[in-house]
């Protein structure tokens, strides 16, 4: 059984690696664990996507695993065919010797993240609330429902919010299908991929782009917020949503970097912050935010990432139509109240209020919290004016502006019970965004070894 | 101090800022394991979902079933009823997690119904006769045929 999810995972990297691999411009290498990093995420969001196309033409069954283990099987062979006998492509990666101390202080809070991690999960093997009432109760429905498998979209349960995107679903009903049957470390392995799959990207990502220390630097931060690693193991779709924010982020920061002459970056940017949208409804305002800042400072990337992004935009779209009931924020507004709330100052304050509080307590730890670490460190440290001055940098940090902007609206027109929203949801929505906003926060912060900054690849 | 050695120094501080930070967390994050029995037996949704086994048995593969449990939502006082609403509410949440893939309702409009009750016995609801004490509070009517 265990041996059946362990290939339900390499099935899947496979893909995903495979896409990346096939994705990235023949002239750039990506060392394998970016690749990897990347292709975990990808994966997931294509075996999720291609079995849900799978249930919807023959319904949910065991067929999907030898067919999807054949096409991995398939892809990986084509993918190696293919790319024998390409050019070899250089790396330009600058790779300063990390201090020691980071290698060792990496090594110290993997051990802890993982222990907590572990035992979180036992701790509560079927996550918290949400998870049950939610995404795990779509996974049962698709799989103990056979034929009748849409009743996870029954509108006699809109407490089960049947709106939501279904990649977290899809891919634990998926992880049972291996196994044979329902088993509590199907979604323990879906939220592991994705939790250390988060911090592998920040680490893989930062590491190729700039230098190794910074790459150790961010995945010790990850791992060391509490938070992050704790709602991990509430098998909640924030962490997955928070990977593909930050792969997007990675994406358009390799397209403008490496991205002279081709579009591939840029479209897997935009592939990524497409299965944003079919991991949660936040996902469909983050790709809006990003083609927004896009059109801002970076229009030449606009092109790729649109490309990446209209298939999945269309299948959300697709979805919401044909499966999803109306979205309870949406069926309950009116014209009286919402116009009500957006005239109630009451209302402004107290977001902008909670907003304060829990933006300068993020990430605490019982010592302190990250954002006056990271201003400190920042101060420490300087800021690199080469990469503060890319227009990938100005866009990623108008789209983080935006999205913040967004939920603020929400929050403040639509909110029943706005005091209990803020508090049972604000953190979460502060995390969703937390790699990706660390990935741009070190992107422009200088190397802490105090030397001068390595010579810039900026073409832009 | 120079220039680029007091440079040298303030990223160092940063560095070890930043460490500093890092060691309170795994310690926190270690002070977390400690605190947690770390046994899946007893996490209460395992236990709910051995409790519904049976019943689950006896239902259809698909289609709704009503229910009715406790507590009752009414309570002594206003605070006492919001905490009863939130208990019967998670109640009914877990039964439906347990008996998916059927689709349980709060009513008794179903020809099924599934009771989840404190204690028994209890009278059959109007137009309900008793299919099975599964034990615990819990059972099963069906719709009496008039």
């Amino acid at each position: 059984m265990t041996a059946l999810l362990a290939l339900s995972l390499l099935v899947s990297i496979a893909l995903g690696a495979v896409a990346v691999r096939t994705l990235a411009p023949r002239a750039v290498a990506l060392r394998w664990p970016l690749v990897l990093s990347l292709g975990a995420g990808l994966g997931a969001g294509l075996s999720a996507l291609l079995f849900f196309a799978w249930m919807i033409a023959f319904g949910p069954g065991r067929g999907f695993v030898v067919a999807e283990a054949i096409l991995a099987g398939a892809v990986m062979l084509a993918s190696l065919r293919w790319k024998r006998g390409e050019p070899g492509a250089a790396d330009d990666r600058h790779d300063l010797r990390p201090p020691t101390v980071l290698v060792v202080g990496l090594l110290l809070v993997l051990g802890a993240a993982g222990a907590a991690f572990a035992s979180g999960l036992m701790w509560h093997p079927h996550g918290e609330w949400d998870a049950w009432m939610n995404w795990n109760l779509k996974a049962r429905m698709f799989f103990r429902g056979g034929t009748e498998w849409r009743a996870a979209f029954s509108a006699a349960l809109p407490w089960s919010h049947p709106d939501y995107p279904v990649l977290v679903p899809t891919l634990v009903a998926r992880s049972w299908f291996y196994a044979g049957h329902e088993t509590q470390l199907g979604p323990a392995l879906v939220a592991a991929t994705f939790t250390f799959g988060t911090v592998a990207l920040l680490a893989t990502a930062l590491a190729r782009l700039r230098g190794t220390g910074q790459g150790l630097l961010g995945g010790l931060v990850l791992l060391g917020t509490p938070f992050f690693i704790a709602h991990g193991t509430t098998l909640y779709a924030d962490v997955p949503l928070g990977y593909f924010f930050l792969a997007t982020f990675v994406g358009l920061a390799l397209d403008a970097r490496y991205g002279a002459g081709t579009t591939r970056f840029a479209l897997l940017a935009g592939t990524m912050a497409g299965l944003s949208m079919v991991t949660k409804n936040e996902g469909l305002l983050f790709a809006i935010a990003v083609a927004g800042g896009l059109v801002l400072f970076s229009r030449r990337s606009l092109r790729g990432f649109a490309l990446g992004m209209l298939p999945l935009l269309l299948l959300t779209l697709g979805y919401k139509a044909v499966f999803a009931p109306e979205n309870d924020l949406i069926s309950t507004l009116g014209a009286d109240r919402t116009l009500g709330n957006l005239t109630s100052p009451d209302r402004y304050y107290m977001t902008l209020r909670e907003y304060a509080v829990h933006i300068a307590s993020f990430g605490s730890n019982g010592i302190g919290s990250l954002p006056w670490v990271l201003v400190a460190y920042l101060l420490g440290v300087g800021i690199s004016r080469a990469e503060l001055d890319r227009p990938w940098v100005r866009a990623g940090a108008v789209a983080l502006a935006l999205v913040m902007a967004g939920h603020f609206g929400v929050f403040v027109t639509m909110a029943h019970e706005l005091a209990r929203l803020l508090a049972s949801s604000l953190d979460r929505l502060l995390l969703q965004l937390w790699p990706a906003a660390l990935f741009l926060f070190l992107m422009v912060a200088r190397m802490p070894n105090g030397k001068p900054e390595p010579p810039s690849h900026a073409r832009q | 101090m120079t220039a680029p050695g007091w440079a040298t120094a303030r990223a160092r501080i940063a560095l070890a800022l930043v460490l500093l930070y890092a060691a309170a967390s795994a310690a926190h994050l270690l002070y977390e394991v400690r605190r947690r029995p770390g046994h899946a037996a007893q996490d209460e949704i395992s236990a709910n979902d051995r409790r519904f086994e049976r019943l689950r048995a006896e239902l259809p593969a698909d289609g709704e079933v009503g229910y009715l449990g406790d507590p009752e939502v009414a309570g002594a006082v206003p605070r006492d009823s919001v905490a009863a609403a939130l208990l019967h509410f998670r109640r009914y949440l877990l039964a439906q997690y347990a008996l998916a893939p059927v689709v349980v309702v709060e009513s008794t409009a179903p020809d099924l119904l599934v009771g989840n009750f404190d204690s028994v016995p209890r009278p059959e609801p109007p137009g309900f006769r008793l299919v099975r004490d599964f034990g615990g509070g819990l059972l099963l009517y069906r719709r009496a045929v008039p």
